[in-house]
């Protein structure tokens, strides 16, 4: 090595010091994520944010890296998080003004659903023991990710345990859905795909889309509504139960 | 492009004064999304600019929340002790949501609705 150079640990702390390392390591993981999942034919069990997540989180655990030093550098990527939840009017729109004539049933169908989820996730949880931060992570799991996080602050749970749960049970209803709704023998596309919308939000979606395009329509059409209709009375819900 | 994010970030922004003086319980960005959603139905049509970017927001939804996501790493003790509770949890809550979500669709669209 020539004395002029300087050292590889100092390039080092040079580059684990700034956002750099941090935003090179999220959106690369992103892009394996991404490969893989088309690589495998989109199947809902290889889901790109989940490959993605286990890929940064060994990979600081490796370079000892501690969890609030890498979001102080991803942070740039998590604050986008709102402006995408803002941005999510449009497709709602979209849904809006071509699907309004079921919209009393939907509505109906969207609030039994989510109160199934809630009482059902939160009863079993507690009846199994699980602590109270884990409880509170599930309240708003099956709304879509960025909303969920938003309402878990607001009810003081912890924003990465309700993401982790929601993209779980996005991939669980993605895989189990046709198997649920051929069981209660519901066969219309625009009820099988609400109903998955309602449960597995963003990645039940692409599913139902990957499956027939009315149950992809209805079904992000539900994850919008539940985004809504989460973040106003999901708060008032848990207030309730405390 | 530009125009269409100028548009979202004003729109977030009136969300999180909202949220702040005025519905604390709500999320900001929440907020924003119902306040441009009236305005979209008002208005009665999204501008090229704005579809662009809420198309390339929605395409990429999950890599925006990795870095929260990979906080896991911090509560994997908590979730190892509790891993029967929170499997269970998740997997009946979601077959039971999907079930009672479509079994209400069924019944309140009448005998009619299996015909396609």
């Amino acid at each position: 090595m020539r004395a002029d150079l300087p050292p590889i640990s100092e390039i080092w702390v040079y580059l684990s010091g700034s956002p750099l390392l941090a935003l090179i390591l999220t959106l690369s993981a992103y892009q394996i994520g991404l490969l893989v999942y088309e690589r495998l034919n989109r199947n809902p069990l290889v889901n790109p944010v989940a490959i993605a997540v286990l890929i940064v989180a060994v990979a600081i655990t490796l370079i000892d890296m501690p969890y609030a030093k890498y979001f102080e550098g991803a942070q740039f990527v998590h604050f986008l998080l709102g402006t995408a939840t803002v941005s999510l009017a449009v497709p709602i729109y979209k849904g809006f003004s071509a699907l309004s004539g079921r919209m009393l049933p939907l509505l109906l169908a969207l609030l039994g659903g989510g109160v199934i989820s809630i009482l059902s996730a939160v009863g079993l949880a507690r009846l199994l023991g699980a602590d109270a931060a884990i409880v509170g992570g599930l309240y708003a799991k099956s709304v879509t990710a960025p909303i969920a996080m938003g309402v878990a602050e607001r009810i003081g749970a912890s924003p990465t345990l309700t993401a982790v749960f929601a993209v779980s049970t996005g991939i669980l209803g993605a895989v189990l859905g046709r198997f649920v709704l051929d069981f209660v023998g519901v066969r219309a596309w625009w009820q099988r795909g609400f109903a998955i919308g309602v449960a597995a939000h963003g990645i039940g979606t692409s599913r139902a889309f990957s499956v027939h395009p009315e149950a992809g329509a209805y079904s992000s059409m539900a994850m919008g509504m539940h985004g809504i209709i989460g973040a106003l009375l999901i708060p008032a819900l848990v207030s309730l139960f405390r | 492009m530009i125009s269409g994010l100028v548009q979202i970030l004003l729109f977030q922004g009136l969300g999180e004064l909202i949220s702040r003086f005025a519905l604390p319980l709500v999320p900001g960005p929440v907020i924003g999304l119902m306040v441009l959603l009236g305005y979209l139905l008002v208005h009665g049509s999204v501008g090229a600019s704005l579809d662009l970017v809420a198309a390339t927001f929605s395409q990429h939804l999950g890599l925006l929340f990795i870095p929260a996501a990979v906080g896991v790493v911090m509560f994997w003790p908590q979730l190892q002790t509790h891993a029967l509770a929170v499997v269970v949890a998740l997997v009946a809550s979601v077959v039971l949501t999907i079930a009672v979500t479509a079994l209400i669709l069924k019944a309140l669209a009448g005998p009619d609705s299996d015909a396609r």
